[in-house]
């Protein structure tokens, strides 16, 4: 008995339908009661009698299904009456009638086109770009008002980031380039070991490991480890207010916050290039002592011999320029946040997306302009 | 009068702070009850206590007389659809709109078809009194009443028997308060609705409640009627209904 019997009973009075409400109309029964209701004959202009002395329980959400229903059919307050209700189920009828607005359209997230998500996201993209050369001028100035008055320069609160940005990075990133070191040598070594030119293995390990590996990774974990912190701090904060507490007591944001990061990791992201390059090349000597019978010493001779001084430079050098770009990146972007939980975890995503990106624009930058120049 | 939330000599420690000393109170069907005390004395933290989201270091809480913390997880979350909570600050899903946010409930608990659910969020919205059209904002694009009667909306979606406020009121401009306020009540004497609340606020106490329950040192110093309450001979009780006074024009 799924029919409207189980819920409401239909009877006929002289011009009047009577509607007998059954059973428990709460919401765990709503699926059924909204069927019931469809399953009754139309209205036809007629009156309508709800009778509710043969109802146990009754609700908002079942009220409101059953008044949307007779609205529904072109009932009107005056064709409808009720009769028999417990005086609570009257109260509450009466609520969901006075609440009862028209329904709503349905209101749901908008779904765009894939043109219009395109269209939107070039545009979004190109905001973001215009902005942050705003935000560069913005640090540039701050910096220069730091330089004419230097006693207000964060030292401590720099020194705990380079802490945190560099000393902290330290295993993380002499694990990772002496494994890449192992892995390079290795693949260099099968192709050398064939045309008996082991000992150039030394060179290639020196070369790759100085000038690009260890300034690229090094960068790529410092953008996804102090980046996305950076742009996590600060996002929080900007949603904590905390921002604007430091601007209202007449403290500049970006000397407070950025100009330290950015000081911090500008000075860590070289030293983490140099630890990276000493354990790359320790990872290339552990495969040359282990597979290509080149000893500790010889491997050094021939390191000092053929590794020109500009290539370490050159590493060592890029790796400011990279940090530089992270560190402005992630404070941007964590300015940027909007008063909200999603925000700080999309604008931490775009953190290290950005950053990894333009570090290896920068990298192909740099190999093609120091290839013009010859050096 | 069933007793739909009893506290049973409640112990609550943090560390070697004794938050809680005992506490007992019990909360009747239909009643609106509120808990008040001085900021410090772990009036939310009994609060998350009942709705199992802390657990007490002693004593048990009974709510809707299942014990909230000796009850499997299945029973607990069967519990959980039984009462409404409204947190301090709406706590509403930043993610989704407001529709969207109002819907879950419906949507996790219930097996009600779309067409269902999106009349019933856009009824909910209008029983806590919001316009339609505020289904499809997101939660960062509303005031702080407006907030906090959409947790309202998402709170009573799943028609509660106990609806738990956390200080409702506080954040709230006085008008947009006494409205709130003046909401609660119609909903609880129309659906016939527990209210638990949280609160700080004197005028909430002196419009809406129909008992108060005074915590002070870790215990319950009192018990009863609000007008009975403010006559206890206790130092902070008294302060407390007298903290408006000099703004009150005496009766000579």
């Amino acid at each position: 008995m799924d029919s409207a019997a189980g819920w409401i009973e239909h009877e006929t009075e002289g011009d009047a339908s009577v509607l007998y409400l059954r059973g428990a109309w709460r919401l765990a029964n709503l699926g059924a009661i909204s069927r019931a209701l469809k399953s009754l004959p139309p209205a036809e202009h007629k009156r309508f009698v709800l009778d509710g002395s043969r109802l146990k329980e009754l609700d908002t959400s079942a009220g409101f299904i059953l008044y949307r229903h007779l609205v529904g059919i072109g009932c009107t307050e005056s064709t409808v009456s009720a009769r028999g209700f417990d005086p609570r189920h009257r109260k509450l009828l009466r609520l969901v009638h006075e609440r009862m607005t028209c329904p709503p359209s349905a209101a749901r997230s908008m779904h765009l086109g894939l043109v219009q998500r395109v269209g939107a996201a070039a545009l979004k993209l190109g905001r973001l770009l215009r902005t942050h050369s705003a935000f560069v001028g913005v640090v540039v100035l701050e910096a220069l008002g730091l330089l004419r008055r230097p006693g207000r320069f964060r030292a401590k609160e720099t020194v705990a980031q380079f802490e945190a940005v560099g000393l902290d990075a330290i295993p993380i990133v002499a694990l990772v380039t002496f494994l890449i070191g192992v892995v390079f040598a290795y693949l260099l070594g099968v192709q050398a070991q064939r045309y008996g030119a082991n000992i150039f293995v030394v060179d290639g390990v020196g070369l790759a490991m100085c000038r690009e590996l260890s300034p690229l990774l090094a960068a790529v974990i410092v953008a996804g480890r102090s980046g996305a912190a950076f742009t996590a701090q600060l996002g929080t904060m900007k949603v904590q207010e905390e921002i604007d507490a430091i601007s209202t007591l007449g403290l500049s944001p970006v000397q407070v916050l950025v100009i330290p990061r950015l000081a911090a990791i500008v000075v860590a992201l070289p030293v983490l290039v140099f630890v990276g390059d000493v354990a790359g090349v320790a990872g290339g000597m552990l495969v040359g002592a282990w597979q290509l019978d080149i000893g500790a010493a010889a491997f050094l001779d021939r390191l000092h011999a053929v590794l020109p001084m500009s290539a370490f430079v050159i590493g060592v050098a890029k790796a400011p320029v990279f940090g530089a770009f992270i560190a402005m990146i992630a404070c941007r972007m964590g300015l940027l946040v909007a008063r909200d939980a999603r925000s700080v975890g999309e604008s931490t995503t775009s953190t290290v997306v950005q950053s990894i990106v333009w570090v290896i624009v920068l990298d192909a930058i740099f190999a093609v302009a120091l290839q013009s120049l010859d050096l | 009068m069933e007793r739909v939330l009893e506290a049973d000599s409640v112990v609550t420690r943090f560390g070697t702070e004794v938050i809680h000393d005992r506490v007992s109170f019990t909360v009747g069907r239909g009643e609106v009850v509120a808990l008040i005390g001085a900021s410090g004395t772990g009036k939310s933290v009994l609060l998350k206590e009942a709705i199992g989201l802390i657990r007490p270091s002693g004593g048990t809480i009974r709510l809707l007389g299942t014990d909230v913390w000796r009850s499997s997880a299945d029973e607990l979350n069967a519990l959980r659809r039984r009462f409404g909570m409204l947190f301090q600050d709406g706590a509403l899903f930043s993610s989704l709109t407001v529709a969207e946010n109002i819907a879950v409930p419906f949507r996790e608990n219930t097996d009600l078809p779309m067409d269902l659910i999106a009349p019933l969020v856009g009824f909910k919205l209008a029983l806590v009194g919001l316009a339609p059209d505020a289904g499809s904002k997101t939660p960062a694009e509303l005031s702080g009443g407006m907030r906090k009667r959409v947790a309202l909306a998402r709170a009573l979606a799943l028609e509660p028997e106990i609806l738990f406020l956390d200080e409702p009121t506080s954040g709230l401009d006085p008008v947009g308060a006494r409205a709130f306020d003046a909401l609660v009540r119609v909903l609880s004497e129309s659906l016939g609705l527990t209210v638990f609340i949280v609160t700080h606020d004197l005028d909430t106490l002196l419009s809406i409640i129909d008992r108060a329950i005074v915590l002070s040192r870790g215990k319950v110093i009192a018990d009863g009627p609000v007008s009975a309450v403010m006559q206890a001979d206790d130092p902070w009780i008294r302060d407390y209904f007298s903290a408006r006074a000099p703004l009150v024009p005496e009766a000579s």
